[in-house]
């Protein structure tokens, strides 16, 4: 197990230089193979009406006027060994992982995405706990009383949750709660260590509306799952056992039928780690996701590294965890 | 089988949410709009509404985006400019009140207007003697050299207006700004004096009649070599103005306070009234909206009006409409004509275009008369200094469209039976876009078809619409664009965008490539012209040329419809800015 | 003589679907004393399984709808509470699978699964449960039980997993062990392991035991009594010598047609019987037999007609159809057939 996670890890690290690369090549090459050179390019980070000494300047201070190969060694060794970033009065010493300095605000830019993740964080692992619970719940409830009126109705409801985009249940939440009928006003994101209450109380709307469209999913990937299970010989065997309809359920049902589960919550926690794009957009809150959105628009290089590669790292380690999970859950994997 | 708790679905709620969703847009005002006397449509427009001395309070601001800079050498957004007057203090600004009053420049930090002399090429100012930084330090000339100074290095601050790089008077080698500066105590560019601590004195490369207003912008702020700290200054500039920063995390949240070093006595275009100011920035643009009405923010900063959503909502409600005001922002969208590009290089099929677009379509584009703005029938706004109203093809008489005089003028042009052409506009603004398609539907009409093409915002200037050879490459004939001047005379709205010295092989913003000797001598006239009545002339003559010319299909003078929040005080617009003056808001 | 520990009467289970009702047991009867074993024969869909299930109470919570008596120690089963039916499942009656890969959590060792059977019906700590887990697997012969009790069932070969799922099913030394179909899923030799595995657990353990096959062979083996079910009904009921020295139904002799036997001549062809078992929900009328019956004419119309019914032919020896002995003894002379010897003897 520990030499698989170290292969793992050593080829975690070998993905994102490859992801850096790639994100580096869309940025450079597709513009150029429209025809673009580095003085059009350097043009994007300058104001209205720039003198052609101007752009020039600009395009020498961003480097971009250096070939590519030497643009994405400084890149690179930025992250290992950090970088120098002469600020006009000083120049000060940027620690690894440097990932660069805005084009745009010439602000580092990893401590920004440091400052945007405890949002993004607590967002997604809110919001997952909530679909987690409710989605596992309802699942269980919808197979045992395949049929009835709740199993219909649950799953009615679950269809809407996974059809709705975020981006409608976001603002129709907002509209009535947090405008209409001020339960939740101000949506803003308040540190968890300068007022938890708060905290929490602006986030209820946020992760209501993601765990909404998470849990219709697996709601029904449980009750499926747990359909399947249920109709198992073992199950047969735990009531012969004249074990509790309970634990048989618990126990031997459910635990089983958790495992595909367990897969899927690992690959979503990790998409969502490196931002939940459109929710952080509905609501205004400054995460990972927003500043994506942001660099992009800006066509921010540094930020739109980091921010890639940043998301990349907690894919994979998401699903590094979810490989390891799968072992520790399913043993006819270990053998 | 053991009973469930029952589990109180959040989907429940939601459900019943959208059950209610049809509700959502028609439900009258909320919370926002309580207050007993709404002063009324437009009031804002020509009168100070809620005038008060009432200290305290916090202002919030709203912004869906974030400032390109918050260091006045490096930022160009129009309500930056606005915002910036909180902390800053240039030579000249422009007068805080409102309607056309506000569109004089006055002095500021200076004791009065620049006194010229050597036939123009000598600008002298004198600045107050007991203005403050907020750390205690009187304000020098030599800060306000400093400041200016800054700004020819364009690699820390490429984001300003570069005027001062070009109108002063040249050195050899050129003055690298003062990072690399060799000289003592920083002070190497030439062209400016400071004989003593009070005066200033620029030298100009030619003769340069709106000097006052370039010394308006404000890069002229002073700032104190000692405390500035370059690329990282933008996060605590040291302030000479009502308030200073108390805290500012980039792209979130900007936090001011009063200044205690500032005097009313020498501010006078500004006050200091409630104890708080804090601008949130990248909020979602409905999301503004909405709170503004609900009352948890006062002011939209961008300025530019609401979005749709909030727009209809205003309009259709007595009570909030009387909240709000529609002026005139002080740009034009227009759609720029290739001058150089076959067959437009032939003045006659560009004034078939003139006739044949339809301007209701264009201002509809736009949102209509309240939302967009009125048709403009020239190019220069009616709140620019020297406008003059006229109307060369019709477009407030005819609409939509004249097709039979566009008919006529296509026989003029050899091509009686149109011809192919290739608009661009920008693709992320969805009005720019209906404004595409209603021209590519008007043209049809008489026989010029037309692609669309659109380009995103952040690289329509550099590599597409403002790379003249890009242009040429792709047939590219109509370009969809906007302008709003850097200072509200005629020089300041015509030179980027119609004089030929002004075209660049890229970020290019005389997208009509015209280059025409009768506009550029106006041009120069008015660069060399101290009389303000005859420079003023100028500035009619130089749009009825363009407008000839037919280089410039104009579109809509825009207008922004304007929230106006009632928890504020000394409410009105600034002209020049087409939004709020924000330096003199208080809270009741 | 001992009291039947287990008293089955008229046991009907039927299940209402969209297409109808269908009956899967329709008016079984029998008796089982302990230390006996008896074989339920027949084809898929006979219901014997569904039987079992039903002495087991494992249609709870299903559509069944159940009828008639299943007296275990004199306690009556039919319409007992769940609860308390669940008690007994495991610790007075347990029940062994066809398929032990499928039948055993994968999840969970083979020492956990049968400590779990242990420690739902005792008060006992885990300690003390795992080690009566590491003896169980002793007694059922698999080598190395104190390491064998960690590991997971799909470590396990095929035969002692099975062995495993018996450990399991006796850990709580239960009096009645159902089997149904335990070797079905094995290798032939395995099978006989097995067998003889339950045989002499069940002289150890004085339990009455039920076994449930289509293979006449397993039967042969184990069984004190066979009864034949047929589309759910009983065809034939007697001990092994009546069935296999004189069987009495037209059913039980294609059964022993069928299967291959070691003291008939090889080139003697089995003969299989002609078409196909009957749909539950449409079960023929009369003798549900009847249109497979190679003798059904000679009952003159009655076979269509008239459910048989079961009837003694000799002491012990129950016979549900309508040919009379005449017509029996001249289809199959019953000296022509030697008794079934027990397969496998040596």
């Amino acid at each position: 197990m520990i030499t698989f996670i170290i292969r793992r890890l050593i080829a975690t690290v070998f993905l994102l230089i490859v992801v850096s690369a790639i994100t580096f090549a869309i940025f450079f090459l597709i513009p150029r193979l429209a025809g673009q050179n580095s003085y059009q390019l350097a043009t994007e980070y300058v104001g209205r009406n720039p003198s052609r000494a101007a752009v020039l300047q600009v395009e020498a201070k961003l480097g971009l006027d250096h070939p590519l190969w030497v643009q994405y060694g400084n890149f690179i060794k930025g992250i290992v060994v950090g970088a120098h970033y002469n600020s006009g009065t000083s120049t000060t010493y940027c620690p690894p992982p440097c990932f660069g300095y805005s084009f745009k605000s010439q602000q580092p830019v990893w401590p920004q995405m440091v400052s945007d993740l405890p949002v993004t964080l607590s967002l997604a692992i809110g919001a997952a706990v909530i679909w987690l619970v409710a989605g596992v719940a309802i699942g269980v409830i919808s197979a045992l009383k395949r049929g009835t009126l709740f199993d219909r109705f649950s799953m009615g409801i679950a269809l809407a949750g996974v059809s709705l985009p975020i981006f409608f249940t976001g603002l129709i939440a907002l509209e009535l709660f947090s405008y209409k009928w001020p339960l939740f006003p101000n949506v803003q994101y308040v540190s968890f260590l300068t007022n938890p209450f708060l905290w929490a109380r602006n986030l209820v709307l946020p992760w209501v509306c993601l765990a909404f469209l998470y849990a219709a999913l697996y709601a029904r990937l449980t009750r499926a799952g747990m359909l399947e299970t249920m109709n198992e010989d073992y199950i047969r065997t735990a009531r012969a056992k004249g074990l509790p309809e309970r634990t048989v359920i618990f126990k031997h049902g459910l635990r089983a039928a958790l495992t595909p589960i367990v897969t899927i919550f690992g690959m979503d926690l990790g998409l969502l780690l490196g931002g939940a794009i459109i929710t952080e957009y509905t609501f205004s809150l400054h995460g990972l996701g927003l500043f994506t959105i942001l660099a992009i628009d800006n066509q921010d290089l540094p930020e739109i590294l980091g921010v890639t590669m940043l998301a990349a790292f907690f894919i994979v380690i998401a699903n590094l965890v979810v490989d390891v999970l799968y072992a520790v859950v399913d043993p006819r994997v270990r053998h | 089988m053991r009973r469930r708790r029952a589990i109180v679905l959040p989907a429940l709620a939601a459900a019943a949410a959208l059950a209610l969703a049809a509700c959502g847009g028609s439900s009258g005002g909320s919370g926002g709009g309580s207050s007993s006397s709404a002063a009324g449509y437009n009031a804002a427009v020509t009168k100070v509404v809620s005038p008060s001395t009432h200290k305290g309070g916090t202002i919030a601001f709203g912004n869906s985006s974030t400032p390109d800079s918050t260091d006045p050498g490096n930022t160009y957004y129009a309500y930056m400019w606005n915002f910036v007057r909180y902390y800053t203090m240039p030579l000249m600004t422009y007068k805080s009140c409102p309607g056309s009053c506000g569109l004089q420049v006055v002095p500021d930090l200076a004791t009065g207007p620049g006194v010229v002399s050597d036939n123009g090429l000598t600008w002298t100012y004198h600045i107050q003697p007991d203005v403050k930084f907020e750390d205690g330090t009187t304000v020098t000339s030599q800060d306000v050299k400093y400041a200016v100074e800054r700004t020819f290095d364009r690699g820390l601050f490429p984001l300003g207006p570069a005027y001062f790089t070009f109108l002063l008077k040249a050195q050899k080698p050129a003055y690298p700004g003062p990072y690399k500066d060799r000289s003592k105590n920083l002070m190497g560019l030439n062209a400016i004096q400071t004989p003593n601590p009070t005066t200033i004195v620029f030298h100009l490369a030619q003769p340069f009649a709106d000097f006052n207003y370039v010394v308006a912008i404000p890069q002229t702020s002073p700032v104190p070599p000692s405390k500035d700290t370059g690329a990282n200054y933008q996060l605590h500039p040291i302030s000479v103005g009502p308030y200073k920063f108390q805290s500012y995390q980039l792209n979130k949240q900007l936090t001011l306070v009063p200044n205690p070093e500032w005097k009313a006595s020498t501010d006078p275009n500004a006050k200091q009234l409630a104890s708080k100011i804090t601008m949130t920035m990248n909020m979602n643009a409905n999301d503004i909206d909405n709170r503004l009405l609900a009352g948890d923010l006062n002011v939209d900063a961008a300025g530019t009006g609401v979005q749709a959503a909030a727009r209809a909502k205003i309009l259709s409600t007595p009570s909030l409409k009387a909240s709000s005001d529609d002026p005139i922002a002080g740009f034009t969208w227009f759609a720029a004509l290739n001058t150089t590009l076959k067959p437009l290089n032939n003045v006659h099929c560009r004034i078939a275009i003139e006739y044949a677009a339809s301007k209701t379509g264009y201002v509809d584009a736009y949102g209509g008369p309240v939302a967009g703005g009125a048709i403009a029938t020239s190019v220069l706004p009616p709140n620019v200094v020297g406008h003059k109203s006229f109307d060369l093809y019709g477009a407030a008489s005819d609409p939509g469209g004249n097709v039979a005089a566009a008919k006529q003028q296509l026989k003029l042009c050899g091509q009686p039976n149109g011809f192919s052409t290739v608009i661009t506009y920008r693709s992320d603004r969805p009005k720019e876009v209906a404004a595409a398609q209603s021209m590519q539907a008007s043209l049809a009409r008489v026989g010029i078809k037309t692609t669309l093409h659109g380009f995103p915002t952040g690289t329509y200037d550099g590599n597409f619409a403002g790379v003249p050879k890009y242009e040429a490459q792709h047939d590219i004939g109509i370009s969809f664009y906007g302008w709003a001047p850097d200072w509200p005379d005629g020089w300041g709205y015509m030179y980027y965008i119609v004089d030929g010295k002004a075209i660049s092989p890229a970020g290019n913003t005389n997208l009509s490539q015209l280059n025409d000797p009768k506009v550029n001598d106006l041009l120069n006239k008015m660069a060399s012209t101290n009389n303000d009545a005859t420079r003023n002339s100028y500035a009619s003559q130089i749009d009825m040329q363009v407008m000839k010319d037919a280089a410039i299909m104009p579109g809509v003078w825009a207008k922004s419809l304007l929230y106006r929040s009632p928890n504020l005080t000394n409410v009105y617009v600034e002209s020049y800015y087409g939004m709020y003056n924000y330096a003199v808001l208080g809270t009741k | 003589m001992a009291d039947a520990l287990l008293d089955v009467r008229d046991l009907r289970i039927h299940f209402p679907t969209d297409d109808g009702l269908v009956r899967a047991v329709d008016g079984v009867s029998f008796t089982l004393e302990r230390g006996r074993t008896l074989g339920i024969v027949g084809e898929s869909g006979s219901g014997k399984s569904v039987t079992s299930l039903g002495i087991m109470g494992l249609h709870q919570g299903t559509r069944a709808q159940i009828s008639g008596h299943i007296k275990l120690d004199g306690e009556e089963l039919v319409g007992a509470p769940a609860a308390r039916v669940r008690e007994l499942r495991g610790s007075k009656m347990a029940m062994i699978f066809q398929d032990p890969l499928s039948s055993l959590h994968p999840y969970y060792t083979v020492g956990a699964q049968i400590a779990e059977a242990y420690l739902v019906h005792n008060k006992v700590g885990k300690q003390v449960a795992r080690k009566h887990a590491i003896d169980m697997l002793g007694r059922v012969g698999i080598p190395q039980p104190a390491t064998r009790v960690d590991d997971y069932p799909h470590q396990f070969s095929g035969g002692m997993r099975q062995r495993a799922m018996i450990a399991m099913a006796l850990s709580c030394d239960p009096e009645l062990l159902i089997a149904d179909e335990p070797t079905t899923a094995l290798d032939v030799t395995v099978q006989a392991q097995i067998l003889d595995l339950i045989w002499d657990l069940q002289r150890e353990y004085q339990s009455a035991v039920i076994i449930i096959t289509h293979d006449l062979g397993v039967v042969a083996e184990l069984s004190d009594d066979i009864l034949v079910m047929y589309a759910g009904r009983m065809a034939e009921y007697g001990s092994a010598e009546d069935i296999f020295g004189s069987p009495g139904h037209p059913y039980t002799w294609g059964l022993l047609g069928s299967m291959p036997r070691l003291d008939q001549a090889r080139l003697d062809r089995l003969v299989p019987i002609k078409g196909t078992p009957p749909s539950l929900i449409n079960v023929p009328s009369g003798c549900p037999f009847h249109p497979r019956c190679q003798y059904a004419a000679e009952t003159i119309g009655r076979s269509q007609a008239e459910v048989p019914e079961l009837r003694p032919v000799a002491p012990g020896h129950l016979v549900a159809c309508h040919l009379t002995t005449d017509q029996r003894r001249a289809a199959r002379p019953p000296a022509a057939q030697p008794p079934a010897a027990r397969l496998g003897d040596g």
